[in-house]
């Protein structure tokens, strides 16, 4: 069955946590590569310390929507988001453009620009492909800390170790943090990727189909480590494995050509979805 | 309906193995040809080159024809020559390919630079000769050292510019954005990240540089011109072993002859070596 742009054009389903609960808060979010949009007036509450699965067929917009989050979408002249993105109640569509001295100072010298850079420290983000950098396991995750604060030898030691330990990491890399990141297996890599992510400490990690270069083994191990971090971080995954989703997520997005359909507490998409197009869509009909 | 394919199959894979053979066939000759070629040049390079090889060739400067010399004010020149140009070759070349390939995008100044550059890349060296002639030995009033380096530079400048571009493209989106996604600027995550995944490339481009410019005598003519006797002073004129080999080489004296083969013998090595250690540099950091 093809769906069209009545389907898309359902009226959304909201169930969304209270507006206290919220960390990030889209609303009528419009996302444009050049001359083509690729979201209409989207809503997505992110409630703290939840997961957040973002779900639909390819091309529906859910990787773009994450992007716009922590605004990774700046490097690329050409696309532009209009509408509001609240992270803590402050719209960061509409920042204001000082640099602040002090977080200058912090960084060592290191030259970061303004409200993107401390954004992204309190925004981390995973992606598809595991991406770690040309560096040892230890620089790996160093490389982050160093950008927004100047730790001493013992305290750096000390947050790389607990950062892959939360990532469920260090028993596999103790023994060889100053061996290059990249000899690691891809599984690992990606948890890698989640360490340095979260060594910054951030409020909320998005993570952009983080297991679908993984096998099963190591995408059990992911989400096991998810489920842990979701005590200290707020998770906003994109995920194309509906079963990642029903399994780990706390609610659930189901977007279609641009527009959030359905927005539940997972517990109740996954079993009684509401539009015909989530229900197509999760009983594998389309997609 | 399964005989007639099958007699038709035959047939096709009866010429399909034939066409295989031969293609086989051509591009091992070919490849032959190419090994012949090389094979033919060291091997009568050696037989010619060996013979002259001795301690005096590096502690004695060149002969006047009768006497007895060696080479060592033209490899300490073409040494001189050579550094001074790649320092210059490397930091120019570098800094404009990495502005080419990730601040160039979609820029017209940039394509009017690559373009240019590709023009320099095939630009006869006896004119970049001239034109360093024009701007640094007819204004200062003499040959020397520094006009010839400056020379062997623009040389190789192009070489490691189109590289370097070349090679940053290779490098994922991906990376860039998971430095940028930590919060580090775009000029950071190039300098500690791409930088660093590029650096065999990097090497490797300036390997080709120095390749290009190791054997070059044209552009010394004008500018370094050459010296018979072994000089530091980088104000004047400096010897050069590919100068050397060209004015021995027309010689008729024997003994000269003689030393234009060594001097050969030992630029090809140079290149040949400086190639070996690249590779083996390569497979070292891909470990």
């Amino acid at each position: 069955m093809s769906f069209d742009e009545t389907q898309a054009d359902t009226p959304t389903v909201m169930v969304a946590p209270p507006q206290s609960e919220r960390v990030v808060d889209v609303r009528g979010l419009d996302f444009f590569y050049g001359k083509n949009q690729a979201l209409f007036n989207v809503d997505l509450p992110v409630a703290r310390n939840q997961i957040t699965a973002l779900i639909g067929p390819s091309g529906c917009g859910k990787s773009t929507l994450l992007r716009t989050l922590n605004k990774i979408y700046d490097l690329y002249p050409g696309q532009r988001a209009t509408g509001q993105i609240l992270f803590n109640g402050e719209n960061m569509l509409n920042p204001r453009d000082e640099v602040d001295a002090s977080q200058m100072a912090n960084a060592g010298g290191v030259p970061i620009k303004g409200d993107v850079a401390r954004l992204r420290a309190r925004i981390g983000m995973v992606f598809q492909r595991p991406t770690p950098f040309p560096m040892s396991i230890y620089d790996n995750i160093a490389f982050g800390v160093r950008l927004h604060q100047k730790a001493s030898k013992a305290e750096m030691d000390e947050i790389v170790e607990r950062s892959l330990t939360r990532a469920a990491l260090w028993n596999e890399v103790k023994d060889k943090l100053h061996t290059s990141g990249l000899g690691l297996s891809g599984g690992q890599q990606q948890r890698l990727c989640v360490a340095r992510g979260i060594a910054v400490e951030p409020e909320v990690l998005l993570l952009d189909e983080p297991a679908s270069a993984l096998d099963p083994m190591s995408t059990a191990k992911l989400e096991a480590t998810l489920m842990e971090l979701k005590d200290s971080f707020t998770i906003v995954i994109v995920t194309h494995n509906l079963q990642q989703a029903a399994r780990i997520s706390d609610y659930t997005g189901f977007m279609l050509l641009g527009k959030m359909v359905e927005f539940r507490p997972s517990s109740e998409a996954f079993i009684k979805p509401e539009t015909e197009a989530m229900r197509d869509y999760v009983t594998g009909r389309y997609g | 309906m399964s005989a007639p394919v099958k007699s038709a199959g035959f047939d096709r894979h009866m010429r399909r193995k034939l066409v295989n053979y031969i293609f086989v066939g051509l591009t091992t000759l070919a490849t032959l040809v190419a090994v012949a070629g090389l094979v033919m040049i060291l091997g009568s390079l050696m037989k010619n080159g060996l013979g002259g090889l001795g301690l005096h060739i590096f502690t004695m400067d060149q002969p006047a024809a009768g006497t007895e010399g060696g080479l060592k004010n033209a490899i300490l020149g073409s040494l001189v020559l050579c550094a001074m140009g790649m320092i210059g070759a490397v930091v120019v070349g570098i800094l404009a390919g990495t502005w080419l390939a990730e601040y160039g995008e979609g820029n017209k100044l940039a394509s009017a630079v690559r373009f240019l550059n590709d023009v320099l890349l095939s630009a006869p060296s006896i004119l970049v000769g001239l034109f360093i002639y024009e701007i640094l030995v007819a204004p200062f009033g003499g040959f020397s050292a520094i006009a010839g380096a400056a020379a062997l530079a623009c040389l190789a400048a192009p070489v490691v510019t189109r590289t370097t571009e070349d090679i940053l493209r290779l490098q994922a989106n991906h990376l860039r954005e998971a430095g940028m996604a930590l919060g580090a600027g775009k000029g950071y995550v190039i300098r500690a990240i791409i930088w660093r995944a590029s650096r065999t490339g990097l090497v490797t481009g300036a390997l080709l540089g120095f390749a290009r410019i190791s054997g070059e005598t044209a552009p010394l003519l004008f500018t370094a011109l050459g010296n018979a006797f072994t000089s530091w002073d980088l104000t004047q004129p400096i010897g050069a072993l590919p100068k050397v080999i060209y004015d021995f080489a027309n010689s008729p004296y024997d003994d000269l002859r003689q030393l234009a083969w060594v001097g050969a013998l030992l630029i090809s090595f140079t290149v040949l070596s400086a190639n070996i250690i690249g590779r083996a540099l390569a497979r070292g950091s891909n470990k």
